[in-house]
């Protein structure tokens, strides 16, 4: 019970601290709307992809846009670590009497409900200027697509404490990140249809996770049927095995948690 | 410092008819980065007592505050805080103020005890009701809502102590918790932790502050290198030294000089610091005319006062230090 008072305590810290930063705040969901906007109309009207099937590009990139989002998001959300390690307050944690693991969880619940929360705004502030399909009709739409990007952000805040418990810079922490994540948002489906791709590039398409998180998304909103996408069912299997294995993996490696190491 | 004699008497008076420890260590060893830290680190803390670690830096302070904050394991030995194992549960019993600012400082004043009060299990009416007799006692009731960056340095760690006592911990460890901090809000400080908060609380000061841990510790340990070299009260350690101290701006003795001064009945421990020549003494009033004429018209000037317990210290510490004493 104590343990959880402190988890929530952290919690609603972290979610302050981030609705304070007003420009992470903006940036984190405008960088994908403007992607959206501006390479989703030029390619649409300039180079008519006719292979899509709706033709709108906008429309397909939104479930990247999405994807991105929840990177951008969980990227800057485990930042916090190291602010707080090196303003001094995370010494404070560690002399509450609780385990490393309750103050890591309090910290990455908070950042995962910001991704999450954050994600759903560049949905809903895409939905009313592109023709989404919604071929499970709206309220599964949404379900699913809200439990995808879940899955996601508790993946990568997984993926985020693994690399922070290696990596004792944030400069270092930033450019490992993306450099793991942007290349895996390249060959995801995030930009461009991966079922008609290369052998080798599709191959990388189906071993990497960020895939069959765009997958349900685009079955979600943009499909207008399963043709052609891995399908719901390995979707969340994918998602939900990755997700649990890899957050666990996280907690299960503090990050460096003083910078002295005393 | 002039209202800190006043809290030494509360400290003093406190944990005289407790003979119980807060805090037993024995030969304890604790690694930090491949070098030892502490080394056979063997301690009683009487519960009660406001105990003084001094030593130099590097000597082990702050890594046995650590340990006692069960926030590192020790590679050997013993750590038993009220007669329990040093673990993560003792931690309620527990508050700690760190060497460094460790209060964020885009909260507020209030929002940081809040985060605290919650964090060691406080809430509701118990958790507002001691923010605010820690607020009012450390005087940052009219701050409660201003962000931790707009504090002064001296406030700043006002909330650090009053934040550290917040859950009426039984043992205080406080790290160097003044340093660079001035005298008025020392002294204000001080006035707060040891006055109406006190409790009965034990505290434990890591300090470099000599003057400090004179005037406000009923109990001290000299560390150096990792290992306690001398303790005791202040007063027993003051009394254990020559009565007199002696200072002799003096530019370059000789070493057949010194070797005189040594030989010399009533004269106790010598030390160079630059051109200062330190001498402890037992009748100054005799020492002094000896000393002009054994070097007439070099000495620039002599001071002389009673003992204290720097004197003790660098009686215990100096001399082991490679580079302070005398040959």
């Amino acid at each position: 019970m104590k343990a959880l008072t402190a988890c929530s305590a952290l919690f609603g810290r972290d979610l302050r601290a981030v609705l304070r930063s007003r420009s992470q705040l903006y940036s984190s969901v405008l960088t994908p709307l403007l992607i959206l906007v501006f390479l989703g109309n030029g390619v649409s009207e300039g180079l008519s992809p006719a292979r899509l099937s709706g033709g709108s590009f906008t429309a397909y990139l939104v479930a990247g846009a999405v994807v991105m989002t929840a990177v951008f998001s969980s990227t800057f959300s485990s930042a916090s670590y190291y602010r707080d390690r090196d303003s001094g307050i995370l010494r404070m944690f560690l002399s509450s009497p609780h385990s490393p693991r309750v103050i890591l969880l309090g910290k990455s619940l908070a950042g995962i409900l910001i991704g999450l929360v954050q994600a759903v705004v560049v949905l809903a502030v895409a939905a009313p200027f592109v023709q989404f399909d919604w071929q499970y009709g709206v309220p599964s739409g949404l379900a699913v697509a809200v439990a995808t990007i879940l899955l996601l952000n508790v993946m990568l805040a997984g993926l985020a404490q693994a690399l922070a418990s290696r990596i004792s810079t944030m400069q270092g922490f930033h450019l490992v990140m993306n450099l793991a994540l942007f290349p895996l948002l390249f060959f995801s489906g995030a930009f461009f249809p991966v079922d008609n791709l290369p052998t080798w590039l599709e191959i990388l398409a189906r071993v990497n996770p960020l895939s069959y998180a765009v997958d349900a998304l685009q079955l979600a909103a943009y499909a207008r049927s399963g043709h052609g996408f891995f399908g719901l069912g390995l979707d969340f299997a994918v998602l939900g095995t990755l997700a649990v294995a890899v957050y666990l993996l996280g907690l299960a490696k503090l990050p460096r948690l003083t910078w002295s190491g005393r | 410092m002039t209202g800190v004699s006043t809290s030494s008497a509360l400290g003093a008076g406190a944990h005289a008819a407790i003979p119980a420890h807060a805090v037993a260590v024995q030969g304890l060893t604790h690694l930090y980065q491949d070098r030892k830290a502490l080394d056979d680190f063997t301690l009683d803390v009487p519960e009660g007592s406001v105990f003084g670690l001094l030593g130099p830096n590097g000597s082990g302070k702050s890594s046995f505050i650590t340990l006692l904050a069960a926030m590192s394991a020790p590679a050997s030995g013993t750590v038993r805080v009220f007669g329990q194992p040093a673990a993560v549960a003792l931690r309620a019993l527990t508050g700690v103020v760190f060497q460094e600012n460790t209060a964020d400082p885009l909260m507020s004043v209030g929002e940081t005890l809040h985060l605290a009060g919650r964090l060691f299990g406080l809430g509701g009416d118990s958790l507002r009701d001691r923010s605010r007799d820690v607020l009012i006692a450390f005087g940052l009731a009219d701050r409660v809502h201003d962000p931790v960056a707009t504090l002064s340095g001296g406030m700043r760690r006002r909330l650090e102590v009053a934040r550290a006592i917040l859950h009426n911990p039984r043992l205080l460890l406080l790290d160097e918790p003044t340093t660079g901090v001035d005298p008025d809000e020392r002294r204000a400080l001080w006035e707060a932790l040891l006055g109406r908060q006190r409790h009965g609380r034990t505290v434990l000061l890591a300090t470099n502050d000599l003057a400090e841990a004179d005037a406000v510790c009923d109990h001290v340990a000299f560390l150096q290198a990792g290992r306690v070299v001398a303790t005791g009260t202040p007063r027993d350690l003051k009394s254990a030294l020559r009565r007199e101290s002696v200072r002799v701006q003096w530019a370059s003795p000789s070493p057949a000089q010194l070797a005189a001064i040594r030989a010399w009945p009533g004269t106790g421990e010598l030390s160079l610091d630059g051109g200062d020549l330190h001498v402890t003494v037992d009748d100054a009033a005799a020492f002094v005319p000896r000393l002009f004429s054994l070097a007439p018209g070099t000495i620039r000037s002599v001071s002389i006062r009673q003992s204290s317990l720097e004197d003790a210290y660098f009686q215990h510490v100096s001399r082991r230090a490679p580079t302070a004493p005398v040959a």
